[in-house]
């Protein structure tokens, strides 16, 4: 090789390091590559539990960096440079408030909460399904969410609900199940069939004063956090955190609450027990059946 | 292959000093190699679309270790049929003014040096100029093809990707164009696509991240030993019908392809812009198949296998001389294993290849006409690449591949065992300055060098004319370096 | 209708002063005393349209008005929080509940102020129900549904902070908890006036705050049994 053929090479292995080095110390302080804003308390900290696996937030944070920052932002509040067009918004994780919780209403949600939600996304919302990365990554990422809020710190997440076993499926517990959605009133959002279209539904705002509608049961679409009945009992016994959907745990007796479940699930256009048996009993007694409403007689049959 | 470049020159270094050096501005490169070229065959090059970051929100590396290179969440989302399955993917949801288009093109400055060149000695090649082997350097400021690129969903679970591509010149032809039933019986195991797409290559050289004329495409998805009429390209996107299927994230996927013998072609005949050879009215196969492990805080580590089974005709039916339809099938496959390893931040992707040819179609001789000569030979060839990737963070990645094609069994026994033999190496970076949800732009900077033996580089000589012989011993050095702003809205 | 304000109002004067007696330590007999007052154009209240909630709509004989900027005769700002921000001593911890009402679908009183950790208990006196829907971001925020006839909801706050509170059930539906830190609190009536009792010599700074227009702060110093005045004026805008 000739000293000429040397030097080029020299040459232009030197230009790339070093336009190597340049840029990778420019990435770093690029204002729109932002580093990842260190949450309270500090990441070496905080750890998440879910199963077997142990997430740790350091390798959380090179994660959200990737996959969450467009949405939720640089400092975790939902400000995220998506957020502007996207409905619902992101969620804040500053004000540790969560709406798919097995935890009672105003208490933090378990780690494995949180993975859930990592895991099934939010259907009908601009949050996806991350079931692609790794277990390893979504508990990363749950530990890294948490250093969010500094209610973490401070606070134990509350006592998961105590779900009792399901109880039968049947015709009887299907109408006590419509008498409680008289009772509690649920139609005044859900609407007396459950189009989402009672009296109140639209002028429902979330925590953060933004419009939201209440779920539309004949759509037939999977429920935020879940698809199975036992979903659909924590949904309204721990309320969805941060929506005006309450916790309904005070006022319902936990088995009484099945009925309810069952009788939710015959105002979706899904293939189930519950429709069929409700369908059987609407073609014999449809003329028994009182509408749902304002009425004193409301409800019954 | 060659027209997609300007030139193709090299510096006739010596092989064992520069080998050397090489080798060593590797090794230092290897931990910061990224490298996206424009290659110099008709590849396309646009395969991340901030169309789908428009309309979904996330920003392009959630989809992309570095675009356009897919990780597995982006994976699971073009298998799904470029649909999230949030119950949002219609585009009813979308705002009117949202279309699914992508631009992609990269502006450059690139220097292309090719050895053993056939030049006249006297320029001009008047009076008393003879052929001499010289070195041709080129460089200058220049563009590269353009990608108009449209995929997303006609409707719940019907998708589709359509993909007009130029080369540097404006010239246009359809790189891709197909219509994929998604998710048949509600099953994430039955998917049909049908029209012009790339084959599922585990390792895709559509979304890889090299863009220069001696990097900017996988010697081994191209290569053909010497003397073969064989066009048949493993990178190459292919017209028919696929079978195709993952589990439900992806870690597991299979695919089957039944194809035209006519790589891709148009109008029934064997090239995608018109006037090439007809077709035979035969078909190829291709199978793929993969499956990934969960490694814990490392990441996802996947491998797989491939299988492709062709025939090419090797006379035609004429009519007067005109050629009509191709006959006299011979077959030939390409069969291997890839994998793509993350280690953190750090990914390596290796492949091996071992292809066949028959002996017919390797000599180029017509399989009507009788027996083979004594010297001919069914071809084949060994040989893959090892490419590694660095990602410092989501918007810079250092990228190096080193690649090796060695001759098995040449076509003719009276050819030198290293005839037609391989070796090049890139390294190079990309840059992400913005990591925006509306338009993505990269600066791209790669350093390519191929060597063959007795042959022009795959990356061309730049001419545009048929190569002139080479001694079948010959080095032939091709280097590239490529300084570009790959953009795309 | 404005007699039915008035009352309301004197009602929850009534109660908050008579929480006022309960909730002091039996220490000092100082005590600051003024009235709250604004200039310039409030904006109007408007009437509340309660015909969603028929139940409730009857029982107001004339539509209640909105109360985020309560004027009264005099330029008097009701509704105001006085409260003793600093110098205060820790007290010994209230002994008594507080009640908030849902009646008529409004929240009786608008504004309450309690201590931290004080009991709180919340009743719905209503045909219909309601769900009371807190909305804190330093203490938890929570949301519990109240269907007519079930028992009080108890419940504390342990830290200070001015919650908002609302039903979705009936948008209209506005009030707030001010939790605070001290013992020494008054929230103003129709005429403006408040009064803190109860308080020993010492340096203070009392804080007047108002849902819409924020905190204003004065020094007073008490010496021995006296009364200081400290009156607050708040620049109001028509909107």
């Amino acid at each position: 090789m000739t000293l000429k053929k040397l030097a080029v090479t020299f040459a232009l292995g030197s230009m790339a390091l070093v336009t190597v080095g340049a840029t990778s110390v420019f990435a770093q302080s690029h204002v729109n590559s932002p580093d990842v804003a260190l949450g309270t308390p500090s990441l070496e900290s905080t750890v998440s539990h879910v199963g077997d696996l142990t997430g740790n937030a350091e390798s959380g944070k090179r994660l959200y960096r990737r996959y969450c920052i467009g949405c939720h932002g640089p400092d975790g509040n939902g400000l995220g440079m998506n957020a502007a067009w996207i409905d619902p918004k992101p969620r804040d994780f500053t004000e540790a408030t969560f709406k798919c919780r097995s935890t009672p209403t105003g208490t933090l949600p378990t780690d494995e909460d949180l993975f859930n939600a990592v895991t099934r996304g939010f259907v009908t919302t601009n949050m996806p399904s991350w079931r692609p990365l790794t277990p390893q990554q979504r508990a990363d990422l749950v530990a890294f969410v948490k250093t969010w809020s500094p209610r973490w710190a401070k606070e134990k997440p509350g006592t998961p609900l105590n779900i009792p076993v399901e109880t039968p499926i049947t015709i009887e517990s299907i109408l006590h199940g419509r008498q409680l959605f008289q009772k509690l009133e649920c139609w005044k959002c859900h609407g007396p069939q459950g189009h989402g279209d009672g009296p109140s539904a639209n002028t429902l705002t979330d925590s953060k004063d933004n419009p939201i509608r209440p779920y539309d049961f004949s759509s037939g679409s999977r429920f935020m956090c879940g698809v199975t009945n036992q979903d659909l009992y924590r949904i309204f016994m721990t309320g969805l955190d941060g929506s005006p959907m309450p916790s309904f745990a005070d006022v319902v007796k936990l088995d009484e609450a099945w009925d309810l479940v069952h009788f939710l699930r015959t105002l979706q256009p899904l293939k189930s027990q519950e429709a069929d048996l409700w369908q059987t009993y609407k073609a014999a007694h449809g003329a028994d059946i009182k509408p749902i409403g304002p009425d004193a007689a409301a409800g019954g049959q | 292959m060659s027209k997609w470049f300007a030139t193709g020159a090299v510096r006739n270094l010596g092989s064992g000093t520069h080998t050397l050096f090489t080798c060593a501005l590797l090794i230092l490169a290897a931990l910061i190699c990224d490298c996206r070229a424009v290659s110099a065959l008709p590849a396309s090059k646009a395969m991340a679309i901030p169309a789908f970051a428009r309309k979904y929100g996330l920003p392009c590396s959630a989809c992309h270790t570095a675009w356009p290179e897919l990780n597995n969440f982006g994976q699971v989302f073009r298998d799904n049929g470029y649909q999230l399955m949030n119950d949002r993917d219609s585009p009813i949801w979308q705002n009117p003014s949202y279309f699914p288009v992508t631009f992609r093109i990269t502006p450059n400055w690139h220097r292309e040096s090719t050895g053993n060149q056939p030049v006249d000695s006297i320029p001009g090649g008047g009076e008393g100029s003879n052929l001499v082997s010289r070195n041709v350097t080129q460089a200058g400021f220049d563009l590269s093809g353009m990608d108009l690129w449209s995929a997303g969903t006609l409707y719940k679970n019907i998708s589709f990707q359509l993909l007009p591509s130029s080369d540097v010149t404006a010239v246009w032809h359809f790189e891709s164009a197909w219509v994929r039933f998604d998710n048949i019986k509600g099953t994430p195991w039955l998917n049909v696509k049908v029209g012009r797409f790339e084959l599922d290559n585990l390792l895709s050289e559509k979304r890889f991240l090299f863009l220069s004329a001696n990097g900017g495409f996988y010697q081994i998805y191209h290569f053909n030993v010497p003397g073969s009429i064989n066009d048949f390209g493993f990178g190459d996107n292919q017209i028919g019908v696929e079978l195709m299927g993952h589990s439900v994230n992806s870690y597991t996927r299979y695919s089957i392809s039944l194809l035209s013998s006519n790589e891709g072609g148009v109008g029934l005949t064997n090239s995608v812009t018109p006037g090439g050879n007809p077709s035979s009215r035969s078909f190829d196969g291709n199978l793929a198949f993969s499956q990934a492990f969960n490694a814990g805080s490392w990441g996802l580590e996947r491998v797989g296998a491939f299988a492709y089974i062709g025939q090419r005709p090797t006379f035609y039916q004429t009519s007067s001389g005109s050629q009509l339809v191709g006959l006299g099938n011979e077959p030939f496959y390409r069969i291997g294993f890839a994998g793509d390893f993350y280690f953190k931040n750090l990914e390596i992707l290796p492949l091996f290849m071992h292809g066949h040819d028959s002996a017919y179609l390797g000599n180029g001789i017509a399989s009507n006409s009788g027996p083979l000569p004594s010297t001919s030979r069914a071809p084949s060839f060994n040989g893959g690449f090892l490419e590694a990737h660095y990602y410092v963070n989501p918007q810079l990645v250092f990228i190096g591949r080193f690649e090796k094609i060695n001759v098995g069994q040449q076509a003719d026994t009276g050819n030198p065992g290293s005839f037609g033999n391989v070796t090049a190496y890139s390294v190079g970076y990309r840059y992400y300055p913005i990591m925006f949800s509306r338009a993505g732009l990269a600066w791209h900077n790669e350093y390519s060098i191929s060597k063959s033996i007795g042959i022009v580089p795959l990356s061309g000589d730049g001419t545009g004319l048929p190569p002139l012989p080479l001694p079948n011993s010959q080095n032939v050095w091709s280097s590239s370096v490529f300084i570009g702003f790959d953009f795309d809205f | 209708m404005r007699t039915k304000y008035f009352l309301a109002l004197t009602i929850a004067v009534l109660l908050g002063s008579g929480m006022l007696v309960f909730a002091n330590p039996p220490a000092g007999s100082g005590s600051i005393s003024g009235k709250i007052t604004y200039t310039g154009t409030p904006p109007k209240m408007k009437p509340i349209d309660m015909s969603k909630e028929p139940s409730c709509a009857k029982q107001h004989a004339t539509p209640v008005m909105t109360e985020n900027v309560a004027t009264g005769p005099g330029n008097a700002l009701a509704w105001v929080v006085v409260y003793i921000s600093a110098g205060d001593q820790a007290s010994s911890g209230p002994s008594q509940a507080v009640r908030y009402d849902q009646k008529g679908c409004q929240y009786i009183p608008h504004v309450l102020p309690l201590q931290i950790s004080q009991q709180l208990q919340i009743y719905n006196d209503d045909q219909t129900s309601h769900n009371i829907h807190p909305l804190a971001k330093v203490n938890s925020e929570w949301n519990k549904s109240q269907p007519p006839g079930s028992p009080p909801i108890d419940t504390k706050y342990d830290k200070a902070e001015f919650i908002p509170v609302k039903c979705n059930i009936h948008p209209w539906m506005h009030g707030y908890f001010v939790v605070l830190n001290t013992s020494h609190y008054a929230v103003s009536g129709e005429d403006g006036s408040f009064s803190i009792k109860g308080l020993p010599a010492g340096k203070y700074t009392v804080t007047a705050w108002q849902e819409q227009y924020g905190q204003q702060t004065q020094d007073v110093t008490i010496s021995g049994s006296e009364t200081k005045t400290a009156n607050f004026t708040f620049k109001v805008l028509p909107y």
